[in-house]
């Protein structure tokens, strides 16, 4: 399946026509201050450099008037790297990637496919560039909310039902999305055959909060941002890492299962997963599956028999608001000693009236506040001040 | 002489599968995917103190009910898909063949998936909590049912009213699925994880309905096993000997629908057992006379939905298949072994 993808990616690079995609860049380039007026090949048109500390997923290489950037892990299980060359706008395109991706940057339109990408663009302030998402009702972050109200940002279809029509009619300079691997839902392999400039954004494969997070720095490659991504991005790690350090010493870690039946199928994260590694910088411990970075289906008798015991119950069903909800659902769920106790606490605190949960959208982005959250469920001494964003107790 | 040859064979056939039945229901009460020892199952069960009080919610309040639901469902399938062939004169009719489980599964879609479109399923989980589900499927297959009922008194011949049924099925299903396709991947998750049928989402609350739903299709698919052997003969040979033909449909195609629509909207669109469990015990009892196949259908149903169920969480495997893949999986091998057969008798 992935050879098919680079397949598809080979033949769609091969045939893109560089010289009217360079025409509509140069004729935008007199308004913007992207483009290089006149090249000089000694030149190092990147300046200032981003370095990536704590994704696994992806990395940078810079040259003189290009970046190359490979996604190492698109999807799970993915045979091939995806690779990126990013040319400074107005300068040559080098030779011996003619067969790779070739995105100009900075890029001066954008469509993003998933939620997860535009507080990135609202961090780097090119939320202008933004020209379309895919789903308009679902967004949270209020810089892009305020331009769907303007009617500036078009939808045009999540990942699997992408309407490739009206993106082409957009024509952005490049789509943001991400992978699965299965070719069924993935839009990516139309999109470039289309001919459009599509970058696999994979922070969901990162296992850990702030590898995700660092994630943006991968949107900002594309914008020349990378001075920007740096200071926002370890602010939040400093932030990060100074309040898991508080939360490293209690003495008391208190015990967290995550999760929700459904006709007796229990999906349980793994302790490998970037959750089991929120909870031990909150100074918890959650119960998982050894040596497993995604969620695995337990039955409901599994997860009560580990679970029964367990202090605090954390991030179940989406709809519930209210402990009765869980429990009309199924009386079973009072059975657990974190149901008695009355800890528990979801992460649908933020959810608009389309059902978009900023937790998946700016949480993702802001590590720390979630970290925040946790700490204060599970340790409130150690933040007295803080108020609980995407987390709500349900009683 | 014969006869009673034959007559003690098929006693000794029911006490057979009774046992089986019987070992079959204990077997998947003390084995599960948290292992508890057979002694400790057995002293739950006569209601004393294991070693570790945990064990006693999950045998009563988790293998049990889910335990009894799988006989429930096994039984109803199969009954539903004899009844279903019989009157169809069709090998390969089941209890969904007349488009009831397409229905169950657009009243479920309805609630899951246009959630977001129509706001059916707030106001819907809001007010029904767990029933929100079982009554959305029992709605869609009512629909069904009604439609397939209407039409069963104008058209006479069954077999246009099995195409129909088909028809029904296409038209649902083609409407899932442009719901499927609006609708966001958590929704779609949950609406699968439907689809892929379980035993387990039964709870106490919920089985009392249940049960009284399966005896009463049962109750009235017994009362029409002679009917249906008249019907074995053919309809022309019915209407001689003066029955009310549209009646005798009328109960049949009621009793499975009940049976059917009910199953599915608790334990989703369980695929296979109603087709496999009648072909299984004509080709054991070695008749087709339903007043011995119809009791034969359900335990031999309850038998096979236990050993799914079992099969479905491999011992010293900590996750679990989806019963849909098992029942498949058992129910292929005996549909294939069917056809070839009958290919071979020609």
């Amino acid at each position: 399946m992935c050879q098919m993808c680079l397949a598809a990616l080979v033949v769609a690079c091969g045939s893109t026509n560089d010289s009217t995609t360079s025409d509509t860049i140069s004729s935008k380039s007199k308004l913007t201050t992207g483009c290089i007026e006149n090249y000089n090949s000694q030149t190092d048109y990147f300046p200032k450099k981003a370095s990536v500390r704590y994704a696994q997923g992806f990395e940078v290489e810079y040259h003189k008037n290009y970046k190359v950037v490979t996604v190492k892990n698109p999807w799970q299980n993915a045979t091939n790297k995806l690779q990126y060359i990013l040319v400074q706008c107005g300068t040559p395109i080098p030779e011996k990637f003619s067969k790779t991706q070739v995105v100009k940057v900075p890029v001066n339109s954008i469509v993003a496919l998933s939620s997860t990408h535009l507080p990135h663009l609202a961090k780097l302030g090119v939320v202008d560039k933004l020209i379309g998402v895919g789903d308009t009702q679902r967004v949270n972050t209020p810089e892009v909310v305020e331009k769907v109200k303007t009617g500036k940002i078009v939808g045009v279809g999540t990942n699997s039902s992408v309407n490739i029509e009206r993106l082409l009619e957009l024509n952005p300079e490049l789509v943001t999305t991400f992978g699965t691997g299965n070719p069924q839902t993935d839009s990516h392999p139309k999109l470039l055959e289309a001919g459009l400039k599509v970058a696999i954004n994979a922070e969901y494969m990162e296992n850990t909060p702030l590898g995700r997070s660092e994630w943006l720095k991968f949107t900002a490659l594309f914008f020349n941002q990378e001075e920007q991504a740096e200071k926002i991005f370890s602010n939040s790690a400093k932030k990060y890492e100074q309040i898991a350090m508080k939360a490293k010493a209690v003495k008391k870690r208190p015990t967290v299962f995550t999760g929700f039946n459904f006709k007796g199928t229990w999906y349980t994260p793994g302790c490998e997963s970037y959750l089991a590694k929120y909870l031990a910088d909150a100074g918890a411990n959650l119960i998982c599956l050894d040596k497993v970075t995604s969620s695995l289906p337990l039955s409901f008798e599994d997860v009560f028999n580990r679970a029964e015991a367990a202090d605090y119950w954390l991030n179940m069903s989406q709809e519930w608001k209210t402990l009765k909800q869980a429990i009309s659902e199924d009386n079973r769920y009072t059975a657990f000693t974190a149901v008695k106790k009355g800890n528990v606490y979801n992460n649908n605190l933020r959810v608009n009236t389309n059902g978009g949960n900023d937790y998946w959208e700016s949480g993702i982005s802001n590590p720390d506040i979630v970290l925040s959250d946790l700490i204060k469920i599970l340790h409130p001494q150690i933040l007295p001040n803080h108020s609980l964003v995407h987390y709500q107790k349900l009683s | 002489m014969r006869l009673i040859k034959h007559k003690q064979k098929t006693s000794i056939l029911f006490l057979t599968l009774l046992i089986t039945l019987t070992l079959a229901f204990l077997l998947d009460l003390a084995l599960g995917s948290v292992s508890i020892p057979l002694n400790q199952v057995i002293t739950i069960l006569l209601g004393q103190q294991p070693e570790k009080p945990t064990w006693i919610n999950i045998i009563l309040r988790f293998r049990l009910p889910k335990a009894l639901t799988a006989i429930l469902a096994g039984t109803a399938l199969g009954v539903s898909g004899l009844q279903m062939q019989t009157l169809f004169r069709n090998p390969l009719a089941g209890p969904f063949v007349l488009g009831i489980s397409s229905g169950a599964s657009l009243g479920v879609a309805l609630v899951v998936l246009a959630a977001n479109i129509i706001n059916t399923g707030i106001i819907f989980q809001g007010i029904l909590g767990d029933f929100s589900l079982a009554i959305a499927a029992t709605l869609g297959a009512a629909a069904v049912l009604g439609l397939v009922l209407i039409v069963s008194r104008r058209v006479q011949d069954t077999m246009t009213l099995l195409i129909l049924g088909l028809l029904f099925g296409y038209a649902t299903s083609a409407l899932v699925t442009i719901l499927l396709y609006f609708s966001e991947s958590q929704q779609i998750q949950t609406y699968l994880q439907w689809t892929f049928g379980s035993f387990a989402g039964v709870t106490w609350r919920q089985m009392p309905i249940l049960a009284i739903a399966v005896i009463l299709g049962l109750l009235v698919a017994f009362v029409q096993s002679k009917p249906l052997n008249v019907l074995l003969v053919g309809e022309s040979y019915a209407l001689t000997l003066g029955l009310n033909l549209e009646k005798i449909r009328f109960w049949i195609i009621t009793s499975a629908s009940i049976l059917a629509g009910v199953i599915t909207a608790f334990c989703g669109p369980i695929a296979f057992l109603g087709v496999a469990v009648p072909h299984l015990c004509r080709s054991l009892f070695n008749t087709s006379d339903h007043r011995v196949l119809m009791p034969a259908v359900t335990i031999m149903g309850a038998i096979l939905a236990l050993i799914a169920d079992l099969l479905c969480t491999i011992p010293g495997n900590q996750t679990v298949l989806p019963l849909n893949s098992v029942t498949a999986l058992i129910g292929t091998p005996v549909v294939t072994w069917v056809i070839l057969h009958r290919y071979y008798a020609r």
